[in-house]
């Protein structure tokens, strides 16, 4: 009995599915929630996702509903997509098939109660799929991230020759610092930087060790030939500095990573001009 | 010969037994698991030390040995100088750097005491000084 | 032991090879000071790559070989200060009383000659 009422929702929308798909694209566009892609692209995935909809309801299996939850979602966290975006299409997508069953069983009070009866619990379940499917993705990644972030053994990153960033991150400890900033030296020889960035933007309040292990180090950097550009300060930050003595107008300081960066292609352009005459 | 093969003691009378001195603990800092700055530092430090016995008490000698802290849970280095030369007057003034009575940087005692991780000295006028100088092995 | 003081171009250059005794370093010293002089040179590096240890009086041995070849009319660039020597010698405070030009290696040392030598001149013609 059931079974059939779902058959019949299957293939209702099967039937309608131009006309639905075509309601539910326009409604994402109207509502900013459509991605940013040319037509046929967004009427591939809107046309991919509504048969594996229709599917679920005619097999009354989640299976590909899960599968298909997954990839978008990978996808959508891989490119930093807004919550409503994803879980927002389906929302919409639900109240367009509820809105049709009504008005085409508008009459026929008892069909329509027995339809709606059977389709609810499935588009709430298809919709339960997604959401979960997406906040699942989102922590896997930032778990991944994390993991990456603490596994690395040297985070000195040569962005480009003679250039070399390293970020520090706000739970470093005193010695840890110490054996970064020592390994951020040899890094200085083995790809001949002349330009170092020590970004603070992840070190919300500096321990005043870790500051004075970081002041050595962009003298002993000097030494080697390389100047040193530190960005990211905070205004706490800068306090700690200053309570240790330590004369912040004699360090080349930038707001952010990015200022930080072209100050260093600035000074790099700079040195080869002088050496050009 | 000490019958504790990690004790090396040098007697520094001149700029090469600083050099000696300097090899000495180079050698068991590293045969320790010390990494090449702290070589490095304790090697310096050594090096200051030990020059000023030759500059300014003529003779003198070193020891350096293995430490352990008193708790028992850090292992380091430790290096004890001794001589019978004119000893300090003002130790604080010249822990503090940049003083000096020969006429170089004044870096040496001050600069020691930096590099290691404890630093002891006791010195009398007319009897001489004995600088003790410790450092531990890093966690990891 | 000879050290051996080559000229390249305008520029002397002298690599120390092994540590050095004192007395080592004084004549170093004073050789390298009578070469500016006879070949008029106008700049000095001085390659350490070897040294594992500079303390604070091979320290002061390199600030005053640069400043007395101030005065005979070459600037000094030292090169191959290793990283572990470079960390001590900023916490023994050297900085503040050493103004001495590094460089990474040889070939940024003669660089970095040229810079000075070039902005010195500029800064002559204003
Ligand atoms: N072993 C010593 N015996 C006597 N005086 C010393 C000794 N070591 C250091 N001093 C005194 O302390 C001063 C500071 O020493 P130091 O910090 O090594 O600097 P420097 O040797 O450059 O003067 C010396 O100038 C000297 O007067
Ligand atoms: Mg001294």
């Amino acid at each position: 009995m059931s079974q059939n009422l779902e058959r019949e929702l299957s293939a209702l929308f099967e039937d309608h599915a131009d006309q639905l798909k075509g309601q539910w694209i326009t409604e994402m566009r109207e509502s900013g929630l459509l991605e940013q892609m040319s037509d046929v692209e967004t009427e591939a995935r809107y046309t991919a996702l509504y048969n594996t909809v229709v599917s679920t309801f005619r097999t009354g299996e989640f299976e590909d509903v899960e599968k298909y939850a997954k990839i978008i979602t990978e996808e959508a966290v891989m490119h930093d997509m807004s919550v409503e975006r994803i879980i927002g299409g389906i929302l919409k997508l639900r109240d367009i098939y509820e809105r049709f069953i009504f008005s085409k069983y508008r009459d026929d009070e008892e069909k329509l109660y027995q339809l709606l009866d059977s389709y609810e619990p499935i588009a709430n379940n298809i919709l339960t799929i997604v959401t979960m499917a997406f906040v699942e993705e989102r922590e896997r990644v930032i778990h991944e991230q994390q993991r990456a972030m603490m596994s690395l053994s040297t985070p000195v990153l040569q962005i480009r020759e003679e250039i070399l960033v390293l970020p520090l991150i706000g739970t470093v400890d005193s010695e840890r610092a110490e054996q970064i900033l020592e390994e951020l030296l040899d890094r200085i020889v083995e790809v001949e930087a002349s330009v170092v960035i020590i970004d603070l933007t992840g070190v919300p309040i500096i321990d005043s060790l870790v500051a004075n292990h970081m002041i050595k180090t962009v003298h002993a950097a000097k030494m080697l030939g390389a100047d040193t550009i530190i960005t990211g300060i905070s205004p706490a930050n800068a306090q700690t500095l200053a309570g240790l003595g330590i004369d912040i107008s004699m360090l080349i300081t930038k707001n952010n990573l990015r200022a930080g960066l072209w100050h260093a292609d600035k000074m790099l352009g700079f040195k080869v001009r002088i050496e050009d005459r | 010969m000490s019958e504790d093969e990690e004790m090396t003691k040098v007697n520094i009378a001149s700029s090469a037994d600083i050099i000696a001195a300097r090899g000495k603990g180079r050698e068991l800092a590293m045969k320790m698991g010390f990494n090449v700055v702290d070589q490095t530092k304790i090697t310096t430090a050594i090096s200051e030390l030990t020059r000023n016995i030759v500059t300014y008490a003529g003779k003198g000698e070193v020891t350096i040995e293995k430490a352990q802290s008193e708790t028992g849970d850090k292992n380091g280095i430790v290096v004890v100088c001794v001589d019978e030369g004119p000893g300090i007057k003002d130790i604080g003034l010249v822990l503090k750097g940049g003083v000096s009575t020969s006429g170089s940087l004044g870096l040496g005692l001050s600069g020691a005491k930096q590099l290691m991780d404890e630093f002891e000295i006791k010195s009398k006028p007319g009897e001489g000084t004995i600088i003790t100088i410790k450092k531990w092995l890093r966690r990891r | 032991m000879d050290i051996p003081i080559l000229k390249i171009e305008d520029f002397l250059v002298v690599t120390i090879q092994s540590e050095l005794s004192d007395d080592e370093i004084s004549k170093l010293q004073e050789d390298i000071l009578l070469r500016i002089k006879d070949v008029g040179a106008t700049g000095l590096i001085i390659d350490i790559t070897a040294l594992d240890i500079v303390d604070s009086f091979m320290g002061r041995t390199l600030s005053n070989v640069a400043a007395t070849a101030e005065l005979l009319g070459a600037k000094t660039v030292v090169v191959g200060i290793r990283p572990a020597v470079a960390v001590t010698l900023v916490e023994l405070g050297i900085r503040v009383k050493w103004n001495v030009n590094t460089a990474l290696n040889l070939e940024r040392g003669r660089k970095l000659l040229k810079q000075l030598i070039g902005a010195e001149q500029r800064g002559g013609v204003s």
